[in-house]
C-alpha cells in the first residue's frame, strides 16, 4: 500500500496516467506544484505524458470538487482526487443536484492534515509550519466516497470540534460583539473568494452579484461587509462542510469560520448532531422540515 | 540626503501628522493596508514597514467606495451637492516602488490629455509621497522582472525617496514639494551616504517582446490551461494595485441618494454585462485572458507601459495560486 507522500504521488500520477490512457477519464484534475514552496495549486491534466505534473504534499488544500460543476453540462468525464473533507464536499454537491456521479470519476486519498499555508508566509524559511486551523479539528481526514482510493486509511487525530473559540465570543456582552464583528468587517473587500471557493456556496446566481435588485449595493462599508457575510453564513448553515478553505483564502483575515461554527453549534443543539456531507442520504437540517422541529419563536 | 535614527521615527510621523493628513502603512487585525497615523496612535492598528501591503496605495486614489455626489428630490426639482475637496495636504509615506509605478499607470488612465478626472486629481495634487526603497524584497516580488527601478520610485509620483540604511533612515527630496515638506521637519541631521544593498529577487525573467508574442496568441490553447482553475472571485484585482475598473451606482434612502463609484473587477459575471442579458465575456477563459491581456498586452498598445509592475499580490493572495509570472515565462517561451 503506498502510504508516503511520495508513494501516493507516484500512484496518483500511475492512476492518472491509466484513466487517460484508456479512455475512463477525458481530464484529471489534481494539483501541481504552486510558485512558493507553500503554494499547491489545482492542474487539469488531459495527456498522459503531462501526469508527471501532478505532486501531492502538505500544501494540497484546495477542494478539487467544486471544478465538477464546470464540467455537468460537458461530455466531459473528470477524475478528481480528493481528501476526506473533499470527499465531503463531493457528497454535498450531489445532494444539491449540482454534479452527477456518472460524469466524475472520485480517487480518495486519505489526508494526514494539511499546512496552515497562510502562517507559512509568515514563517522564516525552514521553520516549523503548524497544521491549518480547520485540519486541527478535522474528524474525517479519510474519503468518505470514493471510486478508487489510494492508500491505507489514517487514525483521526480529533474526535471533537473544539467551541472555545465560539464560546469566548458567547460570553461577550452585545456590545463587545458589535466591536468585535465591526473591527473584523470593516476589513473586508468584497472580493467574494471566500464565496467563490466553498463547495457550499454553489448558487448557480447569488444575491450579490444582482446589485441591481437592491439587496446589498455595492458599497463596501462593515455595515453592508456584514450583511454579506451573516447572509453567507446563514446559506451554508446546516451544509458547511468546515472544509476552512473561505477563511484561509481571505485576503483580509476575516475569521470566518468563527461564524461557521457558530451556526454548527447551534444546530447541533437545536436539530441533534449533524455533520454535512458524510453520506448522501441525510438531507441538511435546513433544507427540510419535521414535525418535531423546534418552533419557538411561533 | 537628510537622516532620522529609526528610533526618532515615530517623532518624524507626529511632525508629519501634524502638519498634514499622514497616511502609513499598518497592519489592521491582520489586514495591512494604508491607514491614518491616529490608528497607530491610538494602537488600533500597528505600523507595519517589514513588506508591501496587501491593499495597495490605489485606495487612497481611487477608494473601493468613493461618493461622487449627493442628490435629492425637492419637489419636481433635482438638487445635486457635490462632494467637497480635500481640506488639507496628505502625506503617504512608505509607497513601494511598484505601487509608484502603480500610480503613474493610474495617471494615464484619470489624467488622461483629453479628460482629468476631478476627484481623482484632486487627491494626487494634494498628497506628497514618500517612497521607500525595498531591500528585503518578498518571494513573490518581480518588480524588477517588469522593468521597475528597485533603487528610485518612479520620478512623476514620488517626492520624497527614503531608503532603509540599517539604524537610519535616508531621505532624499525628489520634488520641490518633497523639498519644501523636508525642511520643516526638525531633528534630521545632513550628510552622505551610500545607497543600501538591495537583496536580489528570486523571480526573474526577461520579459521582452511580450505585448507582441501576447497580440498572435488570442486563441491560444494557454487560456485554457490557466483559466480553468481561477474561481472569478475580486481578489486578484482588488489588491492589485494598477486595477482601476470601476462602476458607477446609486445608493438611494427615501427622496435622497448618493452616486457611488466602486471597484468592479473583470472577474465579476456583472461586469460587461450588456441590457438584455448578453455577456461577452461569459465564462473563465475570457476573463482570465481579459485580465491578462489588459496587464500585459493591451496597456503597453495604449500608453506603452506594463499594466503589471510586478508587486507579486496576485502570486501572494490568490485562492488558486494563478501565477502571472509562470504565464508570463511560458508565453516567452513560445
Ligand atoms: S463555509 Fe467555509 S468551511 Fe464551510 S464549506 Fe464553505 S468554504 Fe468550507
Ligand atoms: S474572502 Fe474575506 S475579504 Fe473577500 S469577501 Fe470573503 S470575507 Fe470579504
Ligand atoms: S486569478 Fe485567482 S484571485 Fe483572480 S479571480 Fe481567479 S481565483 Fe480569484
Ligand atoms: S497583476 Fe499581480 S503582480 Fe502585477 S501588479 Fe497586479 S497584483 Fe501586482
Ligand atoms: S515588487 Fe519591488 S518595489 Fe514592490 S514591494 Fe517587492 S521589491 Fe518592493
Amino acid at each position: 500500500m503506498p502510504n508516503t507522500f511520495a508513494e501516493i504521488q507516484n500512484e496518483m500520477r500511475n492512476i492518472a496516467k491509466e484513466l487517460l490512457e484508456s479512455g475512463e477519464a477525458t481530464m484529471v484534475i489534481g494539483w501541481e506544484k504552486g510558485a512558493l514552496p507553500y503554494q499547491s495549486t489545482p492542474v487539469m491534466i488531459r495527456s498522459a505524458e503531462d501526469v508527471d505534473k501532478l505532486i501531492w504534499d502538505e500544501y494540497c488544500q484546495q477542494n478539487l470538487s467544486t471544478y465538477l460543476i464546470d464540467y455537468i453540462y460537458t461530455d466531459e468525464k473528470v477524475a478528481i482526487f480528493a481528501k476526506g473533507c473533499d470527499t465531503r464536499a463531493y457528497n454535498r454537491l450531489i445532494q444539491d443536484n449540482r454534479i452527477k456521479a456518472e460524469k466524475s470519476i472520485v480517487i480518495g486519498v486519505p489526508c494526514l492534515g494539511m499546512k496552515n499555508a497562510r502562517e507559512a508566509a509568515k514563517l522564516p524559511e525552514g521553520a516549523e509550519v503548524p497544521m491549518a486551523n480547520a485540519c486541527k479539528e478535522c474528524r474525517y481526514p479519510n474519503p468518505v466516497t470514493f471510486d478508487r482510493k489510494i492508500g491505507e486509511d489514517v487514525t483521526p487525530w480529533c474526535t471533537e470540534r473544539d467551541f472555545s473559540d465560539v464560546e469566548a465570543i458567547e460570553a461577550l456582552s452585545a456590545d463587545e460583539k458589535y466591536a468585535f464583528w465591526q473591527s473584523q468587517y470593516t476589513k473586508c473587500i468584497r472580493c467574494y473568494a471566500c464565496r467563490n471557493i466553498c463547495p457550499a456556496c454553489n448558487c448557480t446566481s447569488c444575491i450579490f452579484d444582482q446589485s441591481a435588485s437592491g439587496w446589498c449595493s455595492k458599497d463596501v462599508n462593515a455595515s453592508e461587509n456584514q450583511f454579506y457575510g451573516v447572509t453567507r453564513a446563514f446559506h451554508v448553515a446546516g451544509r458547511c462542510i468546515e472544509c476552512g478553505q473561505c477563511e484561509m483564502v481571505c485576503p483580509s483575515e476575516v475569521p470566518i469560520m468563527l461564524m461557521n461554527k457558530k451556526f454548527i453549534k447551534d444546530i447541533d443543539s437545536l436539530f441533534g448532531a449533524h455533520e454535512a456531507g458524510i453520506d448522501i442520504d441525510t438531507p441538511a437540517p435546513l433544507s427540510h422540515f419535521s414535525v418535531s422541529d423546534p418552533e419557538e419563536f411561533m | 540626503m537628510k537622516f532620522i535614527e529609526k528610533t526618532n521615527l515615530t517623532s518624524l510621523l507626529a511632525q508629519l501628522d501634524a502638519q498634514y493628513r499622514l497616511l502609513v502603512p499598518v497592519d489592521y487585525h491582520g489586514l495591512t493596508q494604508f491607514a491614518p497615523y491616529s490608528q497607530v496612535d491610538s494602537g488600533v492598528s500597528q505600523l507595519y514597514l517589514d513588506g508591501n501591503v496587501t491593499v495597495s496605495p490605489k485606495t487612497v486614489y481611487l477608494p473601493q467606495s468613493e461618493a461622487m455626489y449627493k442628490f435629492s428630490a425637492q419637489g419636481k426639482k433635482l438638487a445635486i451637492e457635490e462632494m467637497p475637496p480635500l481640506d488639507r495636504m496628505q502625506v503617504l509615506f512608505g509607497v513601494r516602488h511598484c505601487d509608484t509605478k502603480a500610480i503613474q499607470c493610474l495617471d494615464k488612465v484619470f489624467l488622461d490629455d483629453t479628460f482629468a478626472d476631478p476627484q481623482y486629481k484632486d487627491k494626487r495634487d494634494k498628497t506628497i509621497v514618500f517612497s521607500l526603497a525595498c531591500n528585503n524584497p518578498k518571494a513573490t516580488c518581480f518588480c524588477e522582472s517588469m522593468g521597475i527601478d528597485r533603487a528610485h520610485a518612479e520620478q512623476s509620483v514620488a517626492d520624497v525617496q527614503v531608503y532603509d540604511l540599517g539604524e537610519r533612515y535616508g531621505f532624499e527630496a525628489v520634488s520641490d514639494k518633497g523639498q519644501a515638506c523636508l525642511n520643516a521637519l526638525n531633528g534630521m541631521t545632513d550628510g552622505e551616504a551610500k545607497l543600501p544593498e538591495q537583496k536580489p529577487q528570486s523571480i526573474s525573467f526577461d520579459a521582452q517582446g511580450l505585448p507582441e508574442k501576447l497580440k498572435e496568441m488570442f486563441d491560444h490553447p494557454i487560456w485554457d490551461e490557466y483559466a480553468f482553475k481561477c474561481l472569478n472571485c475580486g481578489t486578484c484585482s482588488y489588491i492589485c494595485p494598477t486595477c482601476h475598473c470601476f462602476d458607477i451606482n446609486n445608493k438611494m434612502r427615501g427622496t435622497t441618494g448618493l452616486k457611488l463609484r466602486t471597484w468592479d473587477s473583470c472577474m465579476f459575471g456583472e461586469y460587461t454585462q450588456m441590457a438584455g442579458g448578453h455577456q461577452p465575456r461569459p465564462g473563465k477563459k475570457e476573463r482570465v485572458r481579459n485580465r491578462f491581456l489588459h496587464k500585459l498586452q493591451y496597456f503597453n498598445e495604449k500608453h506603452n507601459m506594463s499594466l503589471c509592475v510586478g508587486c507579486g499580490r496576485c502570486i501572494a493572495k490568490c485562492p488558486v495560486n494563478m501565477d502571472i509570472t509562470k504565464f508570463i515565462r511560458q508565453v516567452i517561451a513560445e
